[in-house]
């Protein structure tokens, strides 16, 4: 039995970043990353069932699309006990929407041929919600998104699981395998992955495979691949909220005083 | 005088010889129980880890015999209990030696040379120094009863935080009955010893070497006076001596027999450990090998087997569980039964004639003997348990090397395991971009050397808090102006610090800490300076006592050394005196780690502030509940926190006006308390630099 | 190919909000005679058609499909085929949970443009141009779609209000294509109550996130909101530690606070899950130490300061 698990080194945003000279991204400088907390959320469900297994050895590989960098992150997967890792990189990915990632994940996916799939429900960065469900759709598999509970025994034909809906309303359900499955925080509680295990996972082999390693096209990912292109990144104003200054006891009067206006139109 | 020959004592006068025979036959089965005991204890401290430490016995020895002989580390803290151990130890030695003689001359020189000296005037002084030996010892043992059964100190009832009435292993009964069992047996030696002097003498007076000699005996005479005048024959004492002889010599083999099994044994094992301790204990942690197959202690055959023998040292002697700050606040942890637990799992799993599966060695969780993770996570790691310990046992390194097990397994504090998460990230506990960290700069009205940049005569190692709290940040800014002030050329490290990994390492994150020492070090060895120093007592001990290990060798010193220097020197000048009644507040990390209490005092007094200490002070220092990594751990809701328990300390002090402190982390911690604990008002917490600026304005 | 197709999301037999918001959505988006057409993909979709029967609807085309709630499978195929059949130049969802289970699919199966999450998208030059967050709401990212014809969006939640008034719009029907469902709907469960606070009837909230630190730091916040009228509420991070019970989150996931009209938020940094669900609310006072937080963008007012002084300076000046 073998679950694939997609992960995601995502960046957030250093102090006093700037944009780049193209306007497209920010410079990458001040890109501070790191791997998607839904993914550690998602690994860590891999985990359990690998763990909770004991008549049928389960197989947790995680698989990245990204440049070398995106090594340190599989490391720290490895480090929280999955068995293998894999990368995908190729110069023409660079620009890929969610879509065209999804593309190569799918084709990962036909070669590793996984029971189960496991993807974050979105992304911290760039928050889509659209990778784990597109790949799903290019493997023609069932899936279903923003998980806070599965349940799933290795060998098990189906996987029951539970959605959670605006408003906290829980939707149960139940799915046939193999499957993509998107993962909300929240579910478990991740495993810290000691700085000691992260540097034995050093050791252990990350396969590095290209898109002709993987049979696609070029003209499958980036920008030909996608869906969408970005045309432009800026800084928004800076929102539309009035701000109050002054010392803290300045600022408390303030927001007294605001509270009883409002608090006196609400009532 | 008689005879010098004849004034001696004859050995088994009037026993037939196979009574002698005997005795002997008994006193040999007796040396074998012992000896049999000693291989035990020492097979089961070699089934522990290699210690890797250097043997060099001469010094270890000389250093040993000193504190041994001073018995300046027992008398900490409970001087009446030391003195009391001093008469004890004296007299027992004194008797040992006794014996020794005797044998020496009966059984070795005697046979093989025919030589003999243990009689006339030698025999007598002999005989009065035994006497006087006697007293000591049977009075020191009378101090402890009287100590136990009547003064019941607390830290003697046992009573153990880290377990509930209802576990099994929550009953201390069999310890207490040890304990009367040791001071009686003992008590009876001594007591029928003297009676013994004293039947002889009744027995021969009419044996003059013996009767007129009898006042170099004075206890056994004063007696045997006793007797005579109650009636007591010369035939009946003959009778009684034999009876009581025999019992007195059985007590006395069954006594060495039981040396190896008791807690006697810490005679040898308190020697021990003394011999093997590592003064830098607490300030200086273990590294890890790279092949180990864990990280830290899991198993007790994990611990080495220094630690093994430290844990058979203990004699309950309640130091630690007195000076414990969590144990002070109610957490589930006293250092001494963390020891006791793990000796209790040593004896029984070492112990054993074979080592049980490795199952069975696990010393992390809830069974008896084995040490439950909220216990090892309320340490603060202060190291008042191991400072104040007279045998020498190192609680902290063993708590910490438990604890890298659990943090390897993820047992711990969410929030905790959120802050080395962002540590590892950002470099910074506060969660900042590495870009803030030199923000509090902004605010002076000069530029701060990168000492990365240019070369400085000395390097600031701000730390965390001071960089990125807040509060602390005004304090931080306030030391860059007194340093700019008084001419001194610094600079900073700007975005290439990262925190020093003091409280990291004694998380027991250790693959993290040596990241940040590795990182720190190799940003520092690209610097040009002479000497580093900071504002943090945590950033201070990690520096100057772990970071040689890593290959970084500084001159450091915290700023109240520096500070000091530059007011003797004139560059500081204080304009006005601050009468103020304060007290200062020692930080573990500047104070019992590296012994810095004169600096920050000296400066007060020049401040012109009357320093009123609290009674937990310099070496006592009671903790802020910070250490540990514990300031990243939520203390539970609504128990009393250290840091709350030391300000009604200082609240205790008439008319305090400023409640002082020299590391960022109290600053944070102690303004907090004051606040939760009611008092605010009364008193106010300020940074001794806070102090020494407020003095400079004219 | 043009017009804009609406594809409304309903759950147990009601038609959801966020539909209503798309037809508002939909009217900047109108080019020449392009009309708005609703879809209604359910069992029985005729008793959603005066639900969505709204101003600016121009048509409603109902897709009777065998299912009765939310699959994934069933509602994909039946969109897919009607995009297919229609070619709208513009195709709207809301960017809702059912829509993170099949909007990526549907647009990976067709091939359309597609943009999640937008809050914005407008024709610059006859090009669609869709504006979205990125890097945690710090920068808006313009996306535009080249060379396609049809463009999916799934609209962000509360980026538009729903239209006021009626309209009686043609209302046709679609056969969907047949398709096995794979995952099946089982129940659906209410959230634990926890306690007894109903936080969708509260007017006045005040919500506390990962700011406040540690979970012995509630009862503060708690006794502030007793002190200022207030119910207490909190964000994602708090209720999924356990420190306060599941009923009292706000925020797309969380309860939906829909009377509240006064929002103080304390150490919400404001992930957009958040931001969207109390984005309604008319009067939101965000205090928080990052300046740079993103819940500034959709307060009213702003305070940067460190929240436990503020909370005390509040205890005092709240009289």
């Amino acid at each position: 039995m073998k679950i694939l698990v997609a992960v995601k080194q995502v960046a957030a945003l250093d102090e006093d970043f700037e944009i780049r000279g193209d306007g497209r991204d920010v410079e990458a400088e001040f890109l501070l990353r790191d791997l998607n907390e839904w993914d550690d959320f998602s690994l860590e469900e891999a985990m359990r069932i690998k763990e909770a297994s004991s008549a049928i050895p389960v197989e947790v590989v995680v698989v990245s699309i990204g440049p070398e960098e995106a090594d340190e992150t599989l490391r720290k997967c490895l480090a929280k006990g999955a068995d293998r890792a894999i990368r995908v990189w190729d110069d023409a990915i660079e620009n890929s929407d969610p879509i065209a990632i999804a593309r190569v994940i799918a084709a990962v996916a036909r070669r590793e041929a996984p029971e189960l799939l496991f993807a974050g429900t979105q992304s911290s960065d760039h928050a889509f919600a659209a990778t784990g469900i597109a790949t799903a759709a290019l493997l023609d598999w069932p899936h279903a998104a923003v998980l806070t509970q599965l349940t799933y025994t290795p060998g098990a034909r189906t996987a029951r699981f539970r959605r959670e809906l605006e408003g906290g309303l829980l939707h149960e359900m139940e799915t046939d395998l193999p499957a993509v499955l998107t993962i909300q925080l929240g579910i478990n509680t991740p495993r810290y992955a000691s700085l000691r295990a992260i540097k034995q996972a050093a050791a252990k082999p990350i396969d590095v495979l290209s898109l002709a390693d993987l049979s696609v096209p070029a003209s499958a990912v980036g920008e030909a691949g996608s869906l969408s292109r970005v045309r432009r990144m800026y800084v928004p104003e800076k929102g539309r909220a009035q701000m109050i200054e002054g010392s803290v006891e300045e600022q408390a009067r303030r927001v007294v005083e605001i509270i009883r206006e409002a608090a006196g139109g609400a009532a | 005088m008689a005879d010098s020959d004849a004034v001696t004592r004859v050995l088994f006068e009037d026993f037939a010889p196979s009574a002698v025979r005997l005795f002997y036959a008994i006193g040999y089965a007796a040396i074998a129980v012992f000896l049999y005991g000693v291989y035990a204890q020492v097979r089961k401290y070699r089934r522990g880890a290699p210690a890797g430490i250097p043997l060099n016995l001469w010094p270890r020895l000389e250093s040993m015999l000193e504190i041994l002989l001073s018995h300046r580390m027992i008398n900490r803290r409970d001087r009446k209990a030391g003195e009391a151990h001093r008469l004890i130890f004296y007299g027992f030695v004194l008797l040992f030696l006794g014996t020794a003689i005797i044998t020496l001359d009966y059984d070795i020189v005697g046979p093989l040379f025919g030589v003999h000296f243990w009689h006339g005037e030698f025999y007598l002084w002999f005989s009065l120094v035994l006497d006087v030996a006697g007293v000591m010892l049977a009075g020191g043992l009378l101090y402890m009863m009287y100590r136990r059964g009547w003064l019941k100190p607390p830290k003697l009832d046992y009573a153990r935080p880290d377990r509930a009435p209802t576990d099994p292993d929550y009953d201390r009964s069999n310890y207490r009955r040890e304990d009367w069992a040791f001071l009686w047996t003992l008590l009876a030696i001594a007591a029928t010893g003297y009676v013994l002097e004293a039947l002889r003498l009744v027995w021969l007076q009419g044996r003059p070497a013996v009767w007129d000699t009898r006042w170099w005996s004075p206890v056994g005479a004063a007696l045997a006076e006793a007797y005579r005048s109650a009636g007591l024959s010369a035939a009946t004492a003959g009778v009684l001596r034999r009876e009581l002889w025999w019992f007195h010599g059985m007590l006395a083999l069954l006594f060495i027999a039981l040396i190896p099994f008791t807690k006697v044994k810490h005679i040898f094992t308190a020697m021990g450990s003394l011999m093997f301790r590592d003064p830098q204990a607490a300030q200086r942690l273990p590294r890890e090998p790279a092949d180990l197959p864990r990280a830290g202690v899991q198993f007790i055959t994990d611990f080495n087997w220094k630690q093994l023998l430290s844990l058979d040292a203990c004699t309950k002697c309640g130091r630690c569980h007195e000076a414990c700050p969590a144990r002070a606040v109610g957490a589930p942890l006293s250092p001494r039964d963390v020891i006791l637990s793990l000796r209790e799992f040593a004896n029984k799993t070492l112990g054993a004639a074979q080592l049980p599966a490795q199952a069975e060695l696990d010393v992390h969780g809830k069974a008896p003997g084995q040490v439950a993770m909220e216990t090892l996570w309320a340490c603060r790691t202060c190291m008042a348990c191991v400072e104040v310990c007279p045998v020498a046992i190192e609680h902290v390194p063993i708590i910490v090397q438990m604890r890298r097990k659990l943090v390897e397994d993820g047992e711990m504090d969410p929030q905790l395991r959120k802050t080395l998460q962002t540590i590892h990230k950002t470099g910074n506990s506060f969660g900042e971009s590495r870009r803030k960290r030199a923000a509090w700069t902004k605010a002076l009205s000069f530029p701060v050397k990168d000492a990365r940049k240019e070369p400085v005569d000395v390097l600031w190692f701000v730390g965390d808090y001071a960089s990125f709290d807040p509060r602390n940040q005004k304090v931080t800014a306030g030391f860059a102006t007194l340093l700019h002030d008084a001419g001194v050329d610094f600079g900073i490290l700007y975005d290439g610090e990262s925190n020093a990994g003091n409280d990291v390492r004694r998380v027991g994150e250790e693959g993290l800490y040596e990241v940040l020492a590795e990182g720190n070090i190799n940003t520092l060895s690209g610097a040009t300076f002479n000497s580093i120093v900071t504002t943090d007592p945590h950033s201070y001990n990690t520096i100057r006592n772990e970071y040689p290990d890593f290959g970084g060798q500084y001159e450091i010193e915290h700023y109240t050394t520096l500070l000091l220097k530059l007011m003797q020197q004139g560059c500081v000048s204080v304009s006005r005196q601050l009468d103020l009644r304060v007290t200062f507040h020692d930080p573990c990390h500047l104070g019992r780690f590296n012994q810095g209490y004169e600096a920050p005092r000296e400066i007060l007094k020049r401040l012109g502030c009357e320093l009123v200490e609290m009674g937990r002070c310099r070496s006592n220092s009671f903790c802020c509940g910070a250490g540990g990594g514990r300031i990243w751990i939520p203390d539970p809701v609504g128990a009393e926190k250290p840091a709350q328990n030391r300000m009604r300390e200082a609240a205790r002090i008439e008319g305090l006006q400023v409640f002082v402190v020299s590391c960022p982390k109290d600053l944070t911690m102690f303004e907090d308390a004051l606040k939760t604990s009611g008092l605010e008002g009364k008193f106010v917490v300020r940074e001794l630099i806070e102090l020494v600026r407020e003095a400079l304005i004219q | 190919m043009s017009g804009v197709l609406i594809i409304a999301e309903h759950r147990r037999g009601e038609l959801r909000p966020g539909t209503l918001e798309l037809v508002t959505a939909a009217q900047g988006a109108r080019r020449g005679t392009d009309k708005v057409a609703v879809a209604l993909i359910a069992e029985s979709p005729e008793t959603l058609i005066a639900a969505a029967s709204v101003a600016g609807v121009d048509e409603i085309v109902t897709v009777k499909v065998p299912a009765r709630e939310f699959d994934p499978d069933i509602i994909e195929a039946a969109a897919k085929a009607l995009i297919e059949a229609r070619q709208p130049s513009l195709a709207l969802l809301p960017h809702s949970i059912d829509a993170f289970g099949y909007a990526a699919a549907l647009a990976a199966k067709t091939g359309c443009g597609f943009a999640s999450d937008v809050f914005r998208f407008e024709y610059l030059d006859d090009r669609l141009v869709a504006t979205r967050g990125g890097y945690g709401q710090k920068v808006n990212i313009e996306v535009d779609f080249p060379g396609k014809a049809v463009v999916l969006l799934a609209v962000r939640g509360g980026a538009y209000k729903p239209p006021e008034g009626t309209a009686s719009p043609a209302v046709s029907s679609f056969k969907a294509p047949a398709v096995k469902s794979r995952v099946r709907s089982i129940e659906f469960i209410e959230p634990p109550a926890g306690d007894d606070v109903d936080m969708t009837t509260a007017e006045f909230i005040l919500s506390i996130g990962r700011g406040i630190g540690e979970e012995a730091n509630v009862q503060k916040f708690r006794e502030l909101a007793d002190k200022l009228g207030a119910t207490l509420g909190c964000s994602r991070p708090i209720a999924d530690a356990g420190w306060l019970p599941k009923s009292r989150q706000v925020g797309q996931s969380g309860k939906t606070a829909s009377a509240c009209k006064l929002y103080i938020a304390m150490g919400i940094s404001g992930a957009i899950q958040h931001l969207a669900g109390m984005k309604h609310v008319s009067t939101i006072i965000a205090i928080n130490s990052d300046a740079a937080a993103s819940i500034f963008s959709i307060a009213r007012y702003g305070v940067v300061a460190d929240i436990f002084e503020m909370a005390d300076a509040l205890e005092e000046q709240y009289q």
